[in-house]
């Protein structure tokens, strides 16, 4: 429960806060509800599915509250603790980070994140699900550039329709099971055809969300428009959201219509892969071009997924990992760019590294980490992800392998216009010793999983089993 | 010491360097910083004597599983054997006196500590590509030179006029290393699937022990796909023109990375990888190898006749001597490869650094038509620098005569033709040589007379180096004598080599009878006399001077602009993908989805606008509604049921 519970205190507490203390309320929250799942981690045993709430009551419409995680709901948990507290680490010298608005959101936000994936009821799933929409559109409305308003209105309806899409879908699988806790809606049997709508109404929920190709067009726009710490909760944990729900609900609750969407999503991240990446060379917005870059990203990740094996799901979990912390990353490089600069332009950059050297040092490793370099998380993740690929299909792990070519060319592009050549400006701060400690964070996370991913495949793996065999417990095709 | 603590002390000291460069080396003096960083190398270069010395056999050094799944293991472990060993003698070795060159080189810039740093970081690279035990490690050790390189090429991304374009040129070169890397990995997922590991030793014993007969296409394919990330490394057609642009880094990486060791990579690659190479559906890939080589050497040789920056020239040389060495493995040479690639090692580390030595002294003038004259000022740089050319031209005796002979000797074997153009494409080394000795260091002084008051010889760090490398590259030919000059104990190094190298032992060698050796060294030592006499005549007794851009015409515009393949390139691909990149935004993002979306979600609103009306607040209105509903639901009820 207290999981749960703690952010949520916090956020109430932070929404009264004296303004001079809030940002340390905030933090506080955060970095209590880490300790306490860091408690939990330690106690967790991979293979076990743990209960957080089961009243053992169900409501007449079926809904059973159940709440539980097992090694990847745990995973999850972890990461969304950790993004949240560099995330408001690294904002804690912005002006945003006095107001109590700004911290009790961000705490809901850690409150339904942590509710989305430890969900074990299809309806608790979705309730959080939609939970989280409202503290990130609040925290773009009330703090992002002026012309947000129409763009964040687009947002909103876009994903909210997506999400009604998974609502029917639940419904309508709910009317053959029990009732919609996880395990009744895995153990029922569809035939193929419901199992297509079924598993439509999810994908378009999470198409949306993650973005896929060519369901995206909300994505940069709106990561243009929100704050540094908006963007950073949309980049870094939202769109998470959606990969998981893929694995834990998607993929289970109608394994009858894989093989249809299998190739389908495999296509669209393909072209996501590529389309993203070609255009993310030419923009000269850089936040635009990180935005790009993230939707080429998570392309390869669902197509990764959706060859469901224990490798691919594996490799999946490590590079939605990687994806957080070098997102994050580098939309905090963007952030600091924007904020002392007043401009996300190229053409008004340059030269920052001579004047900022521990900037420069500290995008530059983010940098390096978002090409997959060794010895950075992102290289053990695409290289397995590629080769899951690579396994299904030669030519679609070759198009997916671009992803190589062009991502060391717009990420370098990026940060060369913004840091090489002569200043054209005259001063730029350099990072203040939060923005420092939340690059050094991620860093070391992103190297020791670089070196030793095996943390990660030890700790999905038991689960991965897990679900599949109660999978196969209901006698639907497995891998 | 055990020879497990010995590899693993190798691996450790340079990242030991670099770890505390970069973190305290900012408020450390510099002859600190550098001294640090050059004794863990002459110290691993000790250790790895040691190892040499006392190691006979092939050992796995295991050090964790990177990654363990069920279907997959991939391990840190590495393999000692006579190739990585013989690798990281030449890696530690040629890299500690570079890095006590670079100690005086480097004294005068700002980022000191951060050049040994990255220095430090890329021998460790380096050495994990050479001694890992499997092609995951070696993919590692691939990548992380590269960053290396990219990072010492765009080491000045802040000078004034020069950063931006520093900028480009290292992205250009990690960028083309990209490219070959795809053709890597996939060749690594086609040996995962085929031989379900990345250990060299299993997928050895698969082929040679337990006579696996994989497909002819897979065998193609996967030796392909390797060679294609050797032509990104090695600089090879289609993917070469990076390295003549990394020249743009400082002189001693240029030495170091992009001629001794890093570009060696993908000859490393092959030879490693002898036992593919070896198999019957290898054959296709092996020709392939040998003609873009081939075509790589005449090429690259072509276009350093004309080139006028003194580094341009040696790049350039370096891209020809790989092509030189790529046709050596398509022939099956492989040993004779390795024995260049020592020698080349020697002599070309010699050549960068004494171009550094030079540019140093000329206050960082590259432009050979303002040097000439120089022997007078810089008699220690002269000399060697003498040697070196001499070297790489084949003069008699000289270590470069001895490693090219014997690739001459099996293009002999091979094909007459192959080995008449490969004779074509070592007269031209001679004569660019020659022509660059000539310039730089004969003839009257060109450059301005500020210039030529600050002329001055290096300080003792850097003629060091080059006096010991310069020894290497006159007596380095004596590792593998071939059979004419000495009866017993010939090919040393071929032995050590094939001692216990997977596959290497099984690869019979052909060698020449002497009398045709002989013939065949003595038209070697002709060409070379004729030629440096030539090029003496023209540029010593008549005192032609190289013509200035504009005055180039014909081939030698060609040679100067490189057969305008940076030029085709832009045009192929780097122009039209950003027209589609620039297009798909606008049309593709911008007009069709975004529109669309927008009109959707515009519907949506407006559909709001139609609901609000409903609500009209009177309750009669309400509760009809509700009526409706009512009946509505029953009715449907009663026609399910």
């Amino acid at each position: 429960m207290e999981l749960f519970v703690i952010p949520l205190i916090f956020a109430l507490v932070a929404a009264f806060a004296p303004k001079n203390v809030v940002r340390y309320v905030g933090l506080l929250g955060a970095v209590a509800s880490l300790v306490v799942t860091i408690v939990h981690a330690i106690s967790f045993a991979p293979e076990a599915t743990v209960s957080l709430v089961d009243p053992n009551y169900i409501t007449s419409f079926g809904l059973t509250f159940k709440m539980g995680y097992d090694g990847m709901g745990l995973l999850m948990v972890i990461l969304t603790n950790v993004m949240v507290t560099i995330i408001l680490l690294a904002n804690l010298n912005q002006k945003i980070a006095n107001e109590r608005s700004f911290n009790a959101m961000v705490l809901l936000m850690q409150f339904g994140l942590i509710g989305v994936f430890t969900a074990m009821d299809g309806i608790m799933f979705y309730i959080f699900w939609e939970l989280t929409l409202i503290p990130i559109f609040l925290i773009s409305w009330w703090y992002g550039a002026p012309e947000r308003k129409q763009v964040l209105v687009k947002f909103f309806i876009y994903t909210f329709v997506g999400s009604l899409a998974m609502l029917l879908s639940l419904m309508a699988l709910g009317t053959y099971a029990t009732d919609f806790s996880h395990a009744s809606l895995v153990a029922v049997t569809l035939s193929a055809k419901a199992a297509f709508w079924v598993m439509g109404g999810f994908f378009l929920a999470f198409a949306i969300k993650i973005p896929l190709f060519p369901f995206h067009t909300w994505q940069p726009s709106t990561y243009t428009v929100s704050p540094m710490a908006g963007t950073m909760l949309l980049s870094g944990l939202m769109l998470k959201m959606a990969l998981f729900g893929m694995i834990r609900w998607m993929l289970p609750l109608a394994p009858e219509a894989k093989s249809e969407m299998t190739c389908l999503v495999i296509t669209l991240g393909l072209i996501g892969i590529v389309y993203a990446a070609i255009i993310a060379i030419k923009q000269s917005d850089i936040k635009r071009v990180f935005a790009f870059a993230s939707i080429s990203h998570v392309g390869l990740i669902a197509a990764g997924i959706m060859l469901f094996t224990k490798d691919s799901l594996t490799a999946s979990f490590i590079q939605i990992i990687n994806h957080s912390l070098v997102a994050v990353g580098l939309f905090l490089a963007a952030g600091i760019l924007e904020n002392r600069l007043n401009t996300r332009e190229f053409s008004q950059m340059g030269g920052v590294a001579k004047l900022a050297p521990k900037f420069a040092f500290w995008f530059a490793v983010i940098g390096f980490a978002s090409v997959s370099v060794p010895f950075t998380s992102g290289f053990i993740g695409e290289f397995l992800l590629l080769k899951g690929l690579y396994g299904y299909n030669w030519i679609v792990g070759l198009v997916a392998g671009t992803t190589l070519v062009f991502g060391a060319v717009y990420t370098l592009r990026a940060y060369q216009l913004s840091m090489y050549g002569s200043p054209k400006i005259e001063g730029f701060k350099d990072l203040t010793w939060n923005e420092m400690l939340a690059f050094f964070i991620i860093s070391v996370i992103i190297v020791v999983l670089g070196v030793y991913p095996q943390v990660v495949i030890d700790f999905v793996g038991p689960s991965l089993d897990n679900l599949f065999n109660s999978m196969q417990a209901s006698n639907t095709l497995v891998p | 010491m055990a020879v497990d603590q010995l590899i693993v002390m190798i691996l450790a000291l340079p990242l030991l360097g670099a770890l505390i460069n970069g973190t305290i080396g900012k408020n450390l003096p510099k002859q600190i910083v550098g001294s640090i960083a050059t004794i863990v190398m002459f110290a691993a270069f000790g250790l790895a004597l040691m190892v040499f010395n006392s190691n006979h056999e092939e050992k796995i050094i295991h050090l964790f599983s990177i990654i363990n799944l069920d279907s997959l293991t991939l391990n840190a472990r590495f393999q000692v054997d006579s190739l990585s060993i013989w690798m990281t003698l030449i890696v530690t070795g040629v890299g500690s006196l570079i890095h006590l060159f670079s100690m005086g080189y480097m004294s005068h810039d700002k980022g000191y500590y951060k050049f040994f740093t990255y220095l430090n970081l890329f021998i460790f690279a380096m050495l994990i590509l050479v001694l890992g035990s499997n092609y995951f490690m070696l993919f590692f050790g691939w990548e992380g030179v590269g960053i290396c390189s990219y990072l010492l090429i765009g080491f000045h991304y802040s000078d004034e006029q020069k950063g931006m374009l520093n900028g480009l040129a290292a992205r250009k070169a990690f960028i083309m290393n990209r490219i070959g890397d795809l053709g890597l990995l996939i060749a690594l997922f086609l040996i995962l699937m085929q031989f379900g590991t990345l250990e060299y030793r299993e997928v050895a014993d698969k082929l040679l022990v337990e006579n696996m007969m994989p497909t002819t296409w897979m065998m193609f394919g996967i030796t392909l796909c390797l060679f294609i990330g050797a032509t990104g490394k090695s600089a090879q057609i289609p993917l070469f023109t990076w390295l003549p642009d990394a020249m743009a880094g400082p002189t001693p990486v240029s030495a170091l990375i992009h001629a001794a060791t890093m570009v060696t990579a993908g000859i490393f690659l092959v030879v490693r990888s002898n036992f593919m190479f070896e198999t019957p559906g290898a054959q296709a890939t092996q020709d392939i190898m040998l003609y873009v080589g081939l075509a790589t050497s005449l090429a690259a040789a072509f276009m350093a006749m004309r080139q006028n920056d003194i580094k341009k020239v040696l790049a350039y040389s370096t891209v020809s001597q790989l092509g030189l060495l790529f046709v050596a493995l398509g022939m099956g040479a492989y040993t004779a490869a390795m024995f260049h690639v020592t020698t080349h090692a020697f002599f070309k580390a010699l050549l960068f650094l004494g171009s550094g030595s030079v540019i140093h002294a000329m206050s960082d003038e590259q432009d050979i038509r303002k040097m000439g004259g120089l022997k007078k000022y810089i008699p220690i740089t002269h000399m060697t620098f003498l040697i070196g050319t001499l070297a790489i031209a084949g003069f008699p005796l000289l270590s470069g005569f001895y490693s090219k002979d014997e690739i001459l000797a099996h293009a002999v074997m091979h094909s007459p033709v192959i080995y008449g153009i490969l004779m074509v494409s070592v007269a031209m080394t001679a004569i660019y040589m020659f022509r660059l000795y000539f310039l730089t260091f004969h003839g009257s002084f060109r450059g301005s007379e500020e210039a030529k008051h600050h002329l001055h010889e290096s300080p003792k760090s850097m003629t060091i180096p080059l006096l010991v490398l310069a020894v290497l590259s006159v007596i380095g030919g004596a590792l593998n004598l071939p059979g004419v000059i000495l009866s017993k104990g010939a090919h040393w190094m071929s032995h050590f080599l094939e001692h216990n190298t997977r596959g290497l032992e099984l690869i019979e060698t052909h060698h020449l009878s002497n009398s045709q050796a002989m013939l065949l060294m003595g038209g070697a030592v002709l060409m070379t006399l004729i030629i440096l006499f030539g090029t003496f005549v023209v540029y010593v007794k008549k005192n032609s001077v190289a013509k200035a851009d504009e005055e180039l015409k014909g081939w030698e515009l060609l040679s100067n602009k490189k057969l305008y393949f940076d030029e085709i390139y832009n045009a192929l691909f780097v122009v039209p993908v950003e027209w589609i990149s620039v297009k798909s935004h606008q049309f593709i993002e911008m007009f069709i989805l975004n529109k669309s979306i927008t009109g959707f979600t515009g519907l949506i609103g407006k559909s709001g606008d139609v609901v609000r009306k409903w609500q009209t607040g009177v309750v009669s209105s309400y509760i009809l509604w509700m009526v409706v509903g009512i009946i509505g639901l029953v009715v449907y009820y009663l026609i399910k049921f």
